[in-house]
C-alpha cells in the first residue's frame, strides 16, 4: 500500500476510533470524578447501546436514527435504574462497588449471549459512499460517525461548563459536602451523571457496531480500555481522558493498520501499563485517591 | 441422581477452589489491595508443574535443555509450582508498588488477558486453547477418594497457614495497610514490604492450589487463568465475607457446589420456561444482591447471630 493512503488511513481511521473511545472514556471518568464510583457496568451500557439499536431497527423497524436515540435513551433510563439500586447504596465502599457492577456487567453479558448468541452484529449503515480526500478513498461513513462522537463531546463540554447543571455537578465532584451544604441535591446530581454518562456510551457503541461490529465479550473488552484510558488520562479529568482517548486511539490504529488487528489490543495494553509504571498518577492526574 | 464417586470429586475441587478464595482474601480482605489479577498465580502454578511434568513441552520452551527421562517427582513438581507463582508476586508487587486504589487494579485486572494471550501465541508450549494432558503419571492418586483426601489435607493445610500469617504480628500490618496506609508508612510499617509480602503469600498458595488442580485433573488449560474462574472466587470471598478466612471457606464451598453441582437442576427447569437464563447470571445476580443486602458476608453475618451481639 502507498505511503499516502496509510498515513490517510491512520489519521481518519484512528480519529474515528479516537472519538468513539472519548464518548466512553470521557463518561466513565465524569461517573468517577463527581461520585467516586468505580462503574464496572459502563462498558455494558456500550454495548447494550449498539444492541438495543439493532434490536429496534430489526424488531419494530424504525430508521436507524430514531433506533439509535431511542435506544440511548433506554440505555440512560437503565443506568438510572442501575444506580438507583445498587450503586448508590453501596455507594461508600469502594470494593463493592466494583464487585456489584462488575456483576451486573456480566449479567449483561450473559443475557447477550444467551439471547444474540457469540457472533458480532452490525449496525446497518446510516451513510453510504465514499468520499476521496487527497485521492484516498474514505468510506463516508467513518468521517459521518467522527462528525457525531466530535458533536457529541462539544455538547458535553457546553454543559458541564455553561449551564448551571453543569456547574452544579463540578460542585458536587469538588466537594460533596459543600455542595450539600449549598443545598444541592448530591444524589440526583450522581444520578444525572450516570444518566448523561451511559447516554453517550451509549451512542458510542452505536457508534462502533456501524464502524465494526457489536459482540458480547466487548462488554468487558470497552471496559477494560476505557478504564485504562481514564487512568492514563487522569482518573476525574474529562480532557485528560479525551486526550488520551486519541492517544490510545492512534496507538490501536497504527499497530491494526501496519501489523494487523491482532497485536493491537495487547500492544495498546502494555504500553498503557509501561506509562502507568512510569507515571503512576496518570498524565493528568487530578484527582486524589 | 450424582454417583458418589463424581461428587468426592468435585467436593475435592471445590476444596483447591477455596484455597484460591482464601489466598485472595489475604490480599484483599487483610491487606486491603483489590487484586483482579489473582487467578494470574492459579495458572502460572498449574502451567509450571504441567510443564515440568511433560518435559517433551518444555523442552520446546528451553531448547537444548538436558532432561532425563524420569519422571519429576509429584510434589516436588507442585511445589515448583508455588514456588514460579510467588516468583511472579513478587515480580509483580514490584513493578506495581507505585500504584495505588485504582491504578493498581486495572493492571493487576489487564494481567489475565495478557497470560491467556501467551498460552495462544505460544501453541506448541502451552497447548493453546485447549491445553494438554498430564498423563496418569501425574496423578495424585490413583482413585477418586485418595485425590479426595489430598486435596483435604491440602486444604486444611493451607487455610491453617493462612490463618496462622494474618494473626501474627505481619498479619497485623497487613490490617494496617488495609486500615490507613499513610498512618501505617507513619508509624513505621514499611508498606510497600508489606503489600508485597501479601502478593508473595497470596500467590504462593493460589499456585500451589492450580498446581494440585492440574495432577488432580491431569490437564492443564487456559481456564484456570481466566476471568470467569476469578470472578467466582471474588463471588467466594464477598458472599463469604472479605477478611476473615473462614468467610471465603463458606462461600468457596457454597459458589463452587453451586455452580458445578445445585444450579444445574434449576437452570434446566428454568430455561425450559423459555427464558433466557444461566447459572452464571444466577450466581451473579445472588452476588449482587449479596453484596447489596449483607456486606460483611454470611460468615460475619452468622457471627453476630451466634454471639447474640449487634455490631453496626
Amino acid at each position: 500500500m502507498e505511503m499516502l493512503e496509510l498515513l490517510m488511513r491512520i489519521l481518519v481511521y484512528g480519529a474515528t476510533l479516537s472519538g468513539i473511545y472519548s464518548l466512553i472514556a470521557a463518561g466513565f471518568t465524569l461517573i468517577f470524578g463527581v461520585s467516586r464510583i468505580m462503574n464496572f457496568s459502563h462498558g455494558a451500557f456500550f454495548v447494550l447501546g449498539a444492541y438495543l439499536g439493532i434490536a429496534i431497527i430489526n424488531g419494530v423497524g424504525l430508521n436507524p436514527y430514531l433506533s439509535t436515540a431511542i435506544s440511548i435513551l433506554m440505555v440512560g433510563l437503565l443506568a438510572a435504574i442501575v444506580y438507583k439500586g445498587i450503586m448508590s447504596p453501596v455507594r461508600t465502599q469502594e470494593v463493592m462497588v466494583i464487585i456489584v457492577t462488575l456483576a451486573f456487567a456480566l449479567i449483561l453479558e450473559q443475557l447477550i449471549l444467551l439471547i444474540f448468541g457469540e457472533h458480532g452484529i452490525s449496525y446497518p449503515s446510516m451513510v453510504k459512499g465514499v468520499i476521496s480526500i487527497g485521492g484516498v478513498p474514505i468510506p463516508s461513513m467513518r468521517l459521518f460517525v467522527l462528525a457525531i462522537a466530535l458533536t457529541a463531546l462539544i455538547l458535553l463540554w457546553i454543559l458541564i461548563g455553561k449551564t448551571r447543571l453543569g456547574r452544579e455537578i463540578t460542585a458536587a465532584s469538588q466537594d460533596v459536602e459543600a455542595a450539600t451544604l449549598l443545598g444541592l441535591d448530591v444524589d440526583k446530581l450522581f444520578l444525572t451523571t450516570v444518566f448523561i454518562s451511559s447516554i453517550l456510551a451509549a451512542l458510542g457503541g452505536a457508534l462502533y457496531a456501524q464502524v465494526y461490529a457489536a459482540n458480547p465479550f466487548l462488554v468487558l473488552k470497552s471496559l477494560i480500555f476505557a478504564f485504562a484510558i481514564v487512568i492514563l488520562g487522569g482518573l476525574g479529568s474529562v480532557k485528560g481522558s479525551v486526550i488520551s482517548s486519541f492517544i490510545v486511539g492512534y496507538i490501536l490504529t497504527a499497530v491494526i493498520v501496519l501489523y494487523g488487528a491482532r497485536w493491537s489490543e495487547l500492544t495498546a495494553l502494555l504500553i498503557i501499563i509501561a506509562i502507568l509504571i512510569l507515571k503512576p498518577t496518570g498524565l493528568f492526574g487530578v484527582k486524589e485517591l | 441422581m450424582v454417583s458418589p464417586d463424581a461428587f468426592l470429586y468435585i467436593l475435592g475441587l471445590t476444596y483447591l477452589f477455596i484455597v484460591i478464595a482464601v489466598s485472595w482474601d489475604v490480599m484483599v480482605g487483610y491487606t486491603g489491595q483489590v487484586n483482579l489479577g489473582h487467578i494470574v498465580f492459579v495458572g502460572i502454578g498449574a502451567y509450571t508443574t504441567a510443564l515440568l511434568q511433560t518435559p517433551s513441552r518444555l523442552q520446546r520452551l528451553i531448547p537444548g535443555m538436558l532432561l532425563e527421562t524420569t519422571q519429576v517427582p509429584i510434589y516436588a513438581s507442585i511445589l515448583c509450582g508455588g514456588v514460579a507463582a510467588a516468583m511472579f508476586g513478587l515480580i509483580i508487587g514490584v513493578i506495581t508498588l507505585r500504584l495505588k486504589g485504582w491504578y493498581f487494579a486495572l493492571v493487576t485486572a489487564v494481567l489475565p488477558l495478557v497470560f491467556v494471550e501467551t498460552t495462544v501465541i505460544w501453541k506448541d508450549v502451552f497447548g493453546g486453547e485447549e491445553g494438554f494432558p498430564i498423563g496418569l503419571k501425574g496423578a495424585l492418586a490413583s482413585s477418586t477418594l485418595g485425590k479426595y483426601y489430598v486435596a483435604f489435607a491440602f486444604m486444611l493445610a493451607s487455610v491453617a497457614a493462612m490463618y496462622a500469617i494474618v494473626n501474627s504480628k505481619v498479619g497485623l500490618k497487613f490490617k494496617a495497610v488495609r486500615e490507613d496506609p499513610y498512618l501505617a508508612e507513619s508509624v513505621g510499617i514499611n508498606t510497600v514490604k508489606i503489600k508485597v509480602l501479601a502478593f508473595m503469600v497470596s500467590s504462593f498458595f493460589a499456585g500451589l492450589a492450580g498446581a494440585l488442580i492440574v495432577h488432580y485433573r491431569g490437564t492443564v488449560s487456559p481456564s484456570l487463568y481466566d476471568v470467569p474462574l476469578m470472578l467466582l472466587v471474588i463471588l467466594a470471598a464477598v458472599i463469604g465475607g472479605l477478611g476473615t478466612i473462614f468467610g471465603p471457606m463458606v462461600g468457596g464451598l457454597i459458589v463452587y457446589l453451586a455452580k458445578h453441582w445445585w444450579l444445574k437442576g434449576a437452570v434446566a427447569a428454568l430455561t425450559s420456561t423459555g427464558l433466557p437464563i444461566n447459572d452464571d447470571i444466577i450466581l451473579y445476580a445472588v452476588l449482587i444482591a449479596m453484596a447489596v443486602l449483607l456486606p460483611e458476608g454470611i460468615w460475619m453475618r452468622a457471627r453476630k447471630i451466634i454471639r447474640g451481639t449487634r455490631i453496626s
